[in-house]
């Protein structure tokens, strides 16, 4: 049956036949939805600019909940013959231009006078990327389908009243439950409002989705069908109404399903085939969204008497995700010695076979890193794997996303003195004029205080700005499902939770090593260079200092090599940022915690810096995560992770991430899974959180025959020779490919 | 004391059990027609060009004056040249590369180190092949021994056309000794490695008198050895102590290599079929061997 819908499905946000702007996911609609069940979003808009008259001097929370209510009781509905799950037509965040956008200008144009242009000019120069963050939480999903909808709302009633009675209940308390209240309240309307619609379907799906309608308007979900039900409809209403992204599916979703799971399987209400089934559809969801970032849940974990997480239905869910061939939603696997190797050699095999959804998330880092700033051992058992990879107290911990922070830039200032050319601005501290710096240390000591000055105008700009978070976006629908901030009477990000945390990010930090050794070595060992003439180099982007560029290339001092002195400097100015970052206090009760992560930014601040020593030019891509400079690391994945674990990496709070690129023939065969397998385990003994395999599949290897500067360190090897990627010639790379294409 | 070596390979995991460190010795005994580490076989250094990736810059012949550009050809005059090393620095397009390096056993020693936590985790080690490792047997006993004393798996790849004596001095700190076995028939083994076998077999069954665990690795090129299986089945079946019996289907992919190295390319046309190694398998399994 699936596979006579799966087209539908694909098509259900956007037609994959037309084009599509994967970072513009909210701009796209249903197709062919019924009219007599809502307004167009032009007439939406309409109605929305007539209700601000009404709401625009009530409470933030209330008046963002009558906002949400409006366009849920208006936008377009779908029960559609090929699907489980129900279709929303305004899934663009229409709610936002009379709340979130007008309370974001309120802040940063009244409150907070000359902030705009600051953080504007941190954004422009690409030294660092800030803005106020929404994105980075994980509801309650235990709550949410435990309680349901309607339970989640009478357990805000109750939580004020118990306010009411104990006097504790303030205007803004009530506005705080109010505004879940009535959110709560128009998500459950339009429950019944799909039901309503349902029962007016006669297709062959119409009856079950009606039942199920039925059943969590009015309660909790009672089977996995509705669990994965109610988890689609929450995710849909959090990100594309209530503005804001849920960073991920279920508190790992094997165990939030798994009780539903046993109790069918047991009750005879689902065959396991069934629930494969159903898989398919909730699964296909995420796929058809298709947003350039992708939807990410988590899988498996630790019970505290040392057992595994994984169960049955992790083994069902891999199984369906296998067979769809599909990207997204991407899956974060928690990683750990009891980890079983049938889902170990399922995850490498999806890997090597292209199937590269997977993020291994190792549980003892990851919870070193949570433990030190005061979760304690359950909760760091229990952590949520939030977005692409940041570790999270599950239910307790509210994390922003607050500044990425380009390394790099603070190498730039130390040759511009400070004065960012691509604003016309000084964003950099004066550190000395080029012809003071005499010594490496001189150089040295310059860089640190250029790194230091960014993080601290970071942290300077988000304290003003964190506090009012939920003054610019209330949280109603998340809070209501974190009782802390019932227990509180106030919003989940006004440090309701026991963490309240923002995140730093350290962005090129591999470019960002490999420019101060490149600089240590031929500048102030060697003497190659004077640093006046490398200047001059950079401001010409290597123009005509062509040799100068083919030496520092070539110079074996890049981190990721396993260089002892790279390596002691790396491990140095990792401790430096994690130490100016970590348990620094931020504007909302918590503290700031250091990353090793880029997302985006290796391209996007990639852009704006201009050419560096370590041999990139200006505006390319500077090093992602902690993973080496492109092409860099020369000496294998051994001495790629003997460089990363100087890193530290359980000293990154909040994440840590190395992405390690294999070629399918060091993987192959059952031998190649226990390769992989030890390679993540020996890392993962010396701190690891994250890691992100790349084996390489045929179309990689033709685009490395095109881009071979690419793929410098790409190897080929079978039985025993080996020979690098860029030293065959097309000929053999040719019989390497097809070779390549009948690996399974 | 110094080794002549080619490179030390990191992540190798086609040389023997787990994660492993590879070092590639210089100079090989044998001329074997389908080598496929040509690099190897001479104990003089030599420079390699790669001339797909030459882009006519001439920086090399600002360096050196075996360098010359006439005509759109980049000509190398390699009589001359000493394997200094200096083109290969100067050029962007890591066009040329010098195969061959002296390095004191001890420094390959504290690379082999830098891994143990990988050979740990994985039951891997280290390896030494080359060329023949066992012709420079003083450098290898001292690097197994030191890896001996730190608990780590040692490896040694050979081609068994060695003294005696160089077998006897790496025997007790080799875990496995990985040995080629090309063919049983002496003319046969002329013929594709221009060296009689007689000292190889004698080698291996002497090994396997003293209990030296062995994997077995024969080369299979389709012409060539092909008909030799079945005898080298027979020969194995008579020993005691080989833990593995590994077939290397031949492949062409060096070819590159003789190319830049402007050695004389002797590397077989016909690749071998599935076919021709699914019967080696069941002629080896009926030996009991795999």
């Amino acid at each position: 049956m699936f596979n006579h819908d799966r087209k539908f499905i694909e098509n259900k946000y956007h037609k994959t036949d037309e084009p599509f702007n994967p970072y513009a996911r909210m701009a796209y609609h249903g197709y062919g939805y019924d009219k007599s069940t809502g307004l167009e979003d032009e007439e939406i808009r309409d109605g929305l600019a007539k209700l601000y008259e009404k709401t625009k001097d009530l409470p933030h929370p209330v008046a963002k909940a009558y906002a949400v209510k409006y366009v849920l009781e208006n936008t377009k509905i779908d029960i559609n013959e090929h699907d489980f799950f129900v279709g929303f037509w305004s899934v663009n965040r229409l709610a936002k231009c009379i709340t979130q956008d007008k309370w974001y200008d309120e802040v940063f144009d009244n409150i907070l006078p000359g902030l705009k242009e600051k953080m504007h000019d941190m954004n422009e120069s690409g030294a660092i990327a800030i803005w106020p963050d929404f994105d980075h939480v994980v509801p309650d999903w235990d709550s949410i389908l435990k309680l349901g909808f309607s339970g989640l709302k009478k357990r805000a009633e109750e939580y004020k009243e118990l306010h009411r009675n104990n006097n504790t209940l303030t205007a803004e308390t009530e506005a705080f439950f109010d505004g879940i209240i009535i959110e709560y309240t128009a998500i459950i309307d339009l429950i019944d409002r799909l039901y309503k619609y349902a029962l007016t379907k006669t297709h062959p799906k119409a009856k079950k989705v009606t039942e199920c309608l039925y059943h969590i308007r009015d309660g909790a979900p009672q089977n996995i069908y509705e669990a994965m039900q109610v988890i689609y409809i929450y995710f849909m209403i959090s990100e594309c109404f209530d503005s804001y992204q849920v960073r991920s599916l279920g508190n790992g979703l094997d165990n939030t399903l798994y009780s539903f799971y046993q109790n069918d399987l047991k009750n005879g209400i689902y065959t396991r085939e069934d629930i494969k089934e159903l898989l398919r559809y909730f699964l296909m969801q995420w796929s058809a969204i298709g947003n350039y970032w992708g939807q990410p849940f988590y899988m498996g974990g630790t019970n505290i008497d040392g057992s595994t997480k994984y169960n049955d239905l992790s083994y069902d869910i891999l199984d369906v995700y296998d067979e769809l061939g599909i990207y997204n939603p991407k899956i974060q696997v928690k990683i750990n010695e009891n980890t079983p190797d049938k889902i170990l050699f399922k995850v490498f095999d999806m890997i090597r076979r292209g199937k590269n959804c997977f993020a291994c998330c190792c549980e003892p880092g990851m919870m070193k890193a949570i433990m030190s700033y005061g979760a304690t051992y359950e909760e760091a058992l229990n952590m949520d794997i939030r977005g692409c990879y940041e570790a999270g107290v599950r239910a307790n911990e509210v994390v922003t996303g607050t500044g990425y922070v380009n390394a790099l830039k603070s190498v730039e200032y130390v040759f511009s003195n400070g004065f960012d050319s691509r604003i016309g601005k000084q964003l950099g501290l004066k550190t000395d004029e080029l012809k003071g710096l005499n010594t490496f240390e001189d150089f040295y000591i310059a860089v640190l205080k250029q790194w230091e000055n960014l993080i601290e105008m970071t942290i300077d700009v988000s304290k003003q700005y964190e506090k009012y978070l939920s003054f610019i976006n209330p949280s109603n629908m998340y809070s209501a499902t974190i009782e802390g901030a019932l227990k509180k009477g106030t919003d989940a990000y006004q440090s309701a939770v026991k963490f309240n945390n923002s995140a730093i990010l350290n962005c090129g930090f591999a470019s960002f090593v490999d420019a101060v050794m490149a600089v240590k070595k031929f500048v102030y060992d060697k003497k190659v260079v004077s640093i006046q003439t490398l200047a001059e180099a950079l401001n010409k982007n290597w123009s005509g200092f062509e040799d100068l560029h083919t030496q520092i290339l070539k110079s074996p001092h890049k981190y990721g090599n396993d260089d002892a002195e790279t390596n002691r400097y790396a491990e140095a100015m990792s401790a430096y940022f994690a130490s100016k970052v970590n348990n620094r206090p931020n504007a909302r009760g918590g503290v700031y915690k250091a990353i090793m992560h880029s997302a985006m930014q290796f391209v996007w601040q990639g852009e704006k810096t201009g050419a560096t020593p370590d041999g990139r030019h200006a505006g390319e891509e500077i090093s992602k995560n902690a993973s080496p400079s492109v092409g860099m690391d020369k000496n294998g994945v051994t001495a790629l992770i003997n460089s990363a674990i100087k890193t530290k990496p359980y000293n990154y709070i909040e994440a840590h991430c190395l992405d390690v690129m294999l070629h399918p023939s060091a993987v192959s065969g059952d031998e190649g899974l226990e390769i992989m397998k030890s390679l993540l385990f020996m890392y993962m003994k010396n701190g690891a959180q994250t890691v992100q395999f790349n084996v390489f599949n045929t179309e990689t290897l033709r685009d490395a025959q095109k881009h071979p500067d690419k793929y410098k360190n790409l190897q080929v090897r079978v039985c025993g020779w080996n020979v690098l990627w860029n030293n065959l010639s097309e000929k053999e790379q040719n019989a390497y490919i097809t070779r390549a294409e009948n690996i399974k | 004391m110094k080794a002549n070596i080619v490179e030390i390979k990191r992540f190798a995991v086609h040389d023997g059990d787990g994660i492993r460190t590879t070092v590639f010795f210089k100079g090989c005994p044998l001329k074997c027609l389908w080598c496929h580490n040509p690099e190897t076989l001479s104990q003089k250094w030599q420079l390699a060009f790669y001339s797909h990736k030459c882009v006519m810059c001439g920086k090399c012949a600002e360096v050196c004056a075996c360098h010359a550009f006439s005509e759109n050809i980049h000509r190398i005059d390699r009589t001359k040249c000493t394997t200094c090393g200096k083109c290969v620095n100067v050029c962007p397009q890591s066009a040329l590369e010098i195969f061959g390096t002296e390095m004191s056993t001890d420094e390959i020693c504290t690379t082999l180190l830098r891994d143990k936590d990988f050979y740990a985790e994985s039951g891997g080690g280290i390896t030494l092949s080359g060329g023949e490792c066992l012709l420079q047997s003083g450098a290898c006993c001292k690097i197994l021994k030191r890896m001996k004393q730190n608990g780590i798996n040692t490896a040694v790849d050979t081609c068994g056309f060695v003294p005696r004596t160089a077998i006897d001095k790496v025997m007790p700190y080799t875990d496995t000794f990985l040995y080629d076995i090309k063919a049983i028939d002496e003319d046969v083994h002329i013929k594709c490695t221009g060296q009689s076998n007689k000292i190889i077999l004698d080698n291996l069954v002497y090994l396997d008198s003293c209990g030296a665990k062995s994997e077995i690795r024969i080369p299979y090129v389709s012409k060539y050895n092909d008909e030799q299986i079945p005898k080298i089945a027979e020969f194995l079946s008579t020993l005691k102590n080989v833990v593995r019996v590994r077939v290397l289907p031949y492949h062409n992919y060096a070819e590159s290599k003789y190319n830049a190295l402007n050695i004389k390319n002797t590397l077989p046309m016909i690749l071998p079929t599935k076919e021709e190694m699914e019967k080696t398998k069941t002629i080896l399994s009926s030996y009991g061997l795999i």
